[in-house]
């Protein structure tokens, strides 16, 4: 008979409970003596903690006589015997260690900064586990279809037969046209937030009174909150449709989804990470190297573009190279607003494919795991990854390096 | 902080070892990707992007009569099969919609995997019609044009077959009568049943009546087969996904696009598609039950005869896609664009689904 | 002997003035015309979505009398609730329409099948009939009375009657026909056909038929995955950061770890739905869509910004404040936690619930593990199959009736309404319980 989790886990608690309490007294019992008035014995750690061992102690225990009992498929008494087994050994060792020289803080604390320990270790478990499933992943896709076909081959085209006797695609993974498609439409966006972020961030910092700074940079803040996925509906709702019948207004031909839709409405996108980045870097350089300036005489814009911005440099270009790397790996925007077709143009009035939007293509619907189709998914996963690794190590090591040091 | 680390070494490991532990006795299916956990009270469906619409309204009514959920994927043709002849199992595909008849080779792999209990239920008929957007020009097309623009290889003239890349590039080159725009057709993908039916019916039908082409069928089926349904890969054929919608939408947005899809889709976006005649045959409800439009097919489903112990609900469904309020004339499928069955072989598979009869090929 | 003059005197300097003093003019409204073009492009992105969207609250309805006739119904006489939820609706529903419209009945042949088929159309031709079987279910008495009952119209009509649909072209390029009109038009002069709130689109699960959708499972799907993200990220999260600010000694190892932690927050979403679908769904065999999944996928997506957030929370705190509780005897330990952290705490909480009001608006990952298929139930653990509000906005995105439009709008409305309560509340508890060091 299985007994549910949160059943064990119930017992599990009571148990560390009732010995929490019991430890306590009995660590309070012993340190005032029978005439609870005077300290009779001087104890190392107060009371709280030795209940905090005891109890811990108990509920660890039988946590793994839990764990035991379910691998080795014990059924529901006989886990639950398990458990007060354990338990019951661990509250008699507890019941030793409640004396004075008993250092339960210690213990305790240990156990603490382990638990805090293994929180951080999860960030490093992260990343390896994503290196290891794209490595992996991607490896036995490079058994059928060698690195470099991948990385320079012009043509791409992954749908393959599915049976023997059907006739599909050639199933040739060139990726360039993809990241030709993913380079486009980042092109497009940081040619729009760039220039438009930067501007924003310098008004900001040394034009607007504290009363328009209030005002405008949440409303900025609030185009960093909105989901991408709205974004991508608005491209495709709005701007795509109103981008062809302008075009068609002039006698063009552009289809609603298309690079300069999604590029776009992806440059609004990370508008704000540009300007709160550069805002940020900008407010850093002190103002005496500005008071200096506009004591020779230079207009306020000149001294930005004389001195402030050079000050400012490396933490702009970080702040750049950080919103090129979101560009590349944004998705939504790309699969509402951006095409399937994978198409190798330099023409931002065509329509592109990125390398998200091929990966959410590859593995949303047929769902099998030893074609070369979906494994091409994880070799491109790998490549976006390897990319945006690299824009934010570089990033990170301009601003580090380059930063000036005022003082 | 080297008690710290024993502590924290000891607490993962007791950790790992259960997290290697309580996981029940898995991995016979994960090779595939295992489907939606459902419980014996779901049953589960995959299939055919152009049943699908017919499936999740037969759902809707199913669930509302009964109360029994349906969770319905749309996979394609293809990846229904595959999920469908994986194995059996109440965490396994139930029933599989398919665009197209099962073939031998699928069947095979089925019996192979022990699902030796297929029954099979044809449903309706669909058409596989050419659409573009309302507001495009109307193009009315034969089947051999539609050969030449959409294979990848094609003969160099009527009378020699020496195969040449596909040089088309625009409509009117293949016929000066039809526009002179780019070719940019969305279909389906070779996961999907539609595009087998398309390649067989469409692309070989065109393909025979080119005179060469059609003495290379009489000597060799399979190289005449191969060379009708490849279809192009230079971007002027493009593969999309199972989402028939985003198909739509697309033709929409691009007035001098084409696209290949279901009837069904015609019919519900009438108001902004139209579908091109074929051979001088419009794609009319009329014409596709009659056979007069050239490019029709039939709908089916699989039930896995096996799991219907186990989950009765399964045959009960069935039950209710093969009821005359459902699948008949005037009933809610041909209100959605399914071309009802003749009498006769309703009653046919209405009796298959009844008696749970398994079909071989 | 002249004295010189000075070159900031004179004709040319006057002319270097005035030009730099007119790039000075321009340079501001560069800066001017940014902040312009960005509240333009989010007032533009707002303005299409709620215009759209508003139209979807509310919905047509048809009053009518519907007679329960008991020999369609139960021609045997039974009155039980699960034999009764079998029995023919539609039939009632249309007999229903067909009595109310009775000169149809002059039509012949082809016509009159189709003009019938058409006429049922104006109405739901689901939500109709379900609506009269629920009632029944819940009270089988009714099997045999003459009720009055207000059903939801087509989808069709309903965009007809809010004004949505081109009448201007020729019949066959409608979904709706001439004759349609005329019912129509007639049942709104009379006042059977009335518009009124639509509480199915927040209440109802999904559906094939737009007028009857709603994103009752969805948005429960969410919550159930926000759950699961808060608990696995939010303590982990603070535990890193603590140990990492705290406790960590200075090594190359807590630097690699910090080094991971902020690379980890610069990571594409979609990458950790691949990390999902490799480790937890295929080598883990844990269950497709399930909420617990996507929770888990979410927490190691919004860990890093809890991690970070709680970083500068604890950096915020004035070290006297720790020198002061070790001073008295406490352990690191002990200071940290009673005298530090409950201070860093308005500045933590912030932090996490902007990361989980991220999170909430993410999408890429959920459909890497696979929350797209079709439901028609509202979840009810978090091992079912289910999906999440971002998913439900991007699969109607894709759907064709007209109809869908407005409501892919609407629940960004609600997606946005929610976002801005979480981002608010933020706000106003880091701004009640701020202190000025």
């Amino acid at each position: 008979m299985e007994l549910s989790i949160p059943i064990y886990c119930l017992l599990i608690v009571i148990m560390g409970a009732l010995t929490f309490v019991l430890a306590k007294r009995r660590a309070r019992a012993v340190a005032q003596g029978a005439d609870r008035t005077i300290l009779a014995q001087s104890f190392h750690s107060r009371p709280n903690f030795h209940g905090l061992f005891a109890g811990g102690l108990v509920m660890l225990l039988s946590f793994n006589a839990m764990l035991a009992g379910l691998k080795i498929g014990f059924p529901g008494f006989a886990t639950i015997g398990l458990m007060i087994a354990f338990a019951a050994l661990a509250f008699l060792y507890a019941r030793t260690t409640v004396r004075a020289d008993f250092k339960a803080r210690i213990w305790v604390e240990r156990f603490v900064k382990s638990l805090l320990l293994i929180c951080s270790v999860i960030a490093v478990l992260t990343t390896v586990g994503i290196v290891l499933s794209l490595v992996f992943e991607s490896l036995r896709f490079f058994k059928e279809v060698p690195v470099l076909d991948f990385l320079t081959g012009l043509q791409w085209s992954p749908q393959t037969a599915l049976r023997a006797d059907q006739a599909g695609q050639s199933g040739a993974f060139g990726a360039v046209p993809i990241f030709a498609g993913t380079f486009l439409i980042m092109l497009v966006a940081i040619s729009l937030a760039a220039p438009v972020g930067l501007m924003i961030a310098i008004y900001l910092s040394e034009y607007a009174t504290p009363r328009v700074r209030a005002w405008v940079k949440p409303a900025i803040e609030i185009l960093a909150g909105v989901p991408t996925v709205v974004y991508g509906y608005f491209a495709l709702l709005t701007v795509g449709p109103t981008i062809r019948n302008f075009a068609e207004s002039l006698g063009a031909s552009v289809p609603t989804q298309s690079a300069i839709a999604a590029g776009s409405v992806m440059g609004v996108m990370i508008i704000p990470f540009i300007s709160s980045l550069s805002d940020d870097v900008i407010n850093a350089v002190p103002q005496s190297l500005r008071d200096g300036s506009l004591a020779l005489g230079a207009t306020k814009s000149e001294t930005v573009k004389k001195v402030v911005f050079g000050g400012a440099l490396p933490g702009i270009i970080g702040a750049m190279l950080l919103a090129i790397s979101r560009a590349v790996g944004e998705t939504m925007i790309v699969v509402m607003a951006a095409g399937t077709a994978a198409n190798l143009t330099a023409n931002p009035f065509e329509a592109v494919t990125t390398v998200t939007v091929q990966i959410v293509t590859l593995l949303t619907g047929d769902s099998e795991f030893d074609t070369a189709k979906t494994l091409s998914a994880f070799a491109l996963g790998l490549v976006l990854f390897i990319i945006t690794l690299i824009l934010n190590v570089i990033a990170l090591m301009i601003v580090r390096r380059y930063r000036e040091r005022y003082d | 902080m080297k008690y710290t680390l024993m502590t924290a070494l000891l607490g993962s490991a007791m950790m790992l070892t259960a997290c290697g532990g309580d996981k029940p006795a898995e991995t016979n299916n994960s090779k595939a990707a295992t489907p939606a956990a459902a419980t014996n009270s779901e049953i589960r469906i995959v299939g055919s992007s152009t049943v699908y619409p017919f499936s999740t309204k037969v759902a809707q009514e199913y669930k509302n009569k009964t109360g029994q959920n349906v969770v319905v994927e749309s996979t394609g043709s293809g990846g229904g099969h595959k999920l469908f002849c994986d194995s059996t199992g109440a965490d396994t595909a139930d029933i599989t919609n398919s665009s197209r008849r099962q073939k031998k080779s699928e069947l095979d792999k089925c019996i192979a995997n022990g699902v030796d209990e297929v029954v099979e239920v044809k449903v309706g008929f669909d058409g596989i019609v050419i659409a573009n957007s309302r507001n495009g020009v109307d193009m009315p097309l034969t089947l051999k044009q539609i050969y030449m623009a959409f294979a990848k290889e094609v003969p160099t003239s009527d009378t020699n077959c020496a195969m040449i890349a596909n040089p088309y590039t625009k409509w009117s080159q293949i016929d000066s009568s039809l526009p002179d725009t780019k070719i940019e057709a969305y279909g389906p993908p070779p996961t999907s049943g539609t595009r087998d039916a398309f390649v067989e019916v469409a692309m070989e039908g065109g393909a025979k009546k080119v005179t060469c082409m059609s003495t290379l069928r009489k000597n060799d089926k399979k190289a005449f087969a191969n060379m009708a349904h490849t279809l192009r890969e230079d971007g002027l054929w493009i593969d999309s996904g199972e989402n028939d919608n985003a198909i739509v939408q697309t033709l929409v947005n691009t007035p001098t696009a084409i696209g290949v899809f279901g009837y069904s889709f015609l019919d519900q976006n009438g108001d902004k598609v139209k579908g091109a005649a074929v051979d001088g045959a419009d794609p009319t409800f009329e014409n596709i039950a009659s056979g007069a439009y050239p490019i029709s097919r039939s709908l089916f489903f699989y039930i896995k005869a096996a799991n219907v112990q186990a989950n009765p609900g399964i045959q009960k469904f069935a039950l209710e896609f093969t009821d005359e309020s459902a699948w008949g004339p005037g009933g809610y499928l041909e209100e959605i664009g399914l071309v009802p069955l003749p009498e006769a072989e309703r009653a046919k598979y209405r009796a298959a689904v009844e008696n749970l009869t398994a079909y071989s090929q | 002997m002249e004295k010189p003059i000075s070159i900031h005197a004179g004709d040319r300097a006057l002319k270097r003035l005035k030009k730099r003093r007119r790039s000075e003019a321009v340079f501001k409204a560069f800066g001017v015309a940014a902040i312009v073009f960005a509240v333009c492009a989010l007032s533009w992105l707002l303005f299409s979505i709620v215009s759209t969207g508003y139209k979807a609250f509310y919905q047509h309805t048809i009053t009518l009398e519907v007679e329960l006739s008991e020999s369609i119904l139960a021609p045997d006489g039974t009155r039980d609730p699960d034999t009764l939820r079998g029995a023919n609706y539609r039939r009632i529903m249309q007999d229903t329409m067909f009595e109310r419209f009775p000169e149809i009945n002059a039509l012949e042949g082809r016509d009159q099948r189709t003009a019938k088929r058409q006429l049922f159309d104006v109405m739901s031709t689901s939500g109709g009939p379900n609506h009269i079987r629920q009632m029944v279910y819940n009270d089988p008495s009714l099997v045999g009375q003459t009720i009055t009952v207000k059903v939801p119209t087509s989808d069709v009509v309903d965009q007809y009657l809010k004004g949505n649909l081109n009448t201007d072209v020729p019949e066959e390029q409608r979904n709706i026909t001439d004759r349609q009109i005329a019912w129509v038009k007639t049942l709104n002069e009379s006042g059977e056909i009335k518009a009124g709130f639509n509480s199915r689109l927040l209440f109802s699960t999904d559906s094939r038929d737009p007028e009857l959708a709603g994103i009752a499972s969805s948005f429960v799907g969410s919550l159930m995955t926000m759950f699961v993200t808060l608990l696995l990220a939010f303590p982990i999260g603070v535990g890193a950061a603590i140990w990492l600010d705290e406790f960590a000694p200075k090594n190359k190892f807590v630097d690699f770890i910090e080094i991971n932690i902020n690379n980890l927050a610069a990571v594409p979403s979609i990458v950790f739905g691949l990390l999902g679908l490799a480790v937890l769904l295929n080598w883990g065999g844990m269950p497709r869509s399930a909420p617990i999944v996507g929770g888990i996928v979410l927490a190691l997506l919004t860990f890093p910004t809890i991690v970070i957030a709680t970083r500068s929370s604890l950096r915020a705190v004035p070290p006297s404040i720790r020198d002061g509780a070790l001073s008295v005897g406490a352990s690191h330990v002990q200071a940290v936690f009673h005298h530090k952290l409950p201070l860093a705490a308005p500045g933590i909480m912030t932090g996490s619930i902007i990361g989980m009001a991220r999170a909430l608006g993410e999408t890429a990952p959920l459909l890497m593990i696979g929350m797209v298929a079709f439901l028609t139930q509202i979840p009810k653990d978090m091992t079912e199959p289910a999906t999440a509000l971002p998913v439900q906005v991007y699969l109607w995105a894709g759907n064709a009736e007209q109809a869908w439009t407005e409501r892919t709008s609407a629940a960004i409305m609600i997606l946005l309404l929610v976002l801005v309560i979480m981002n608010g509340f933020a706000i106003w508890l880091r701004r009640r319980l701020e202190k000025r060091w």
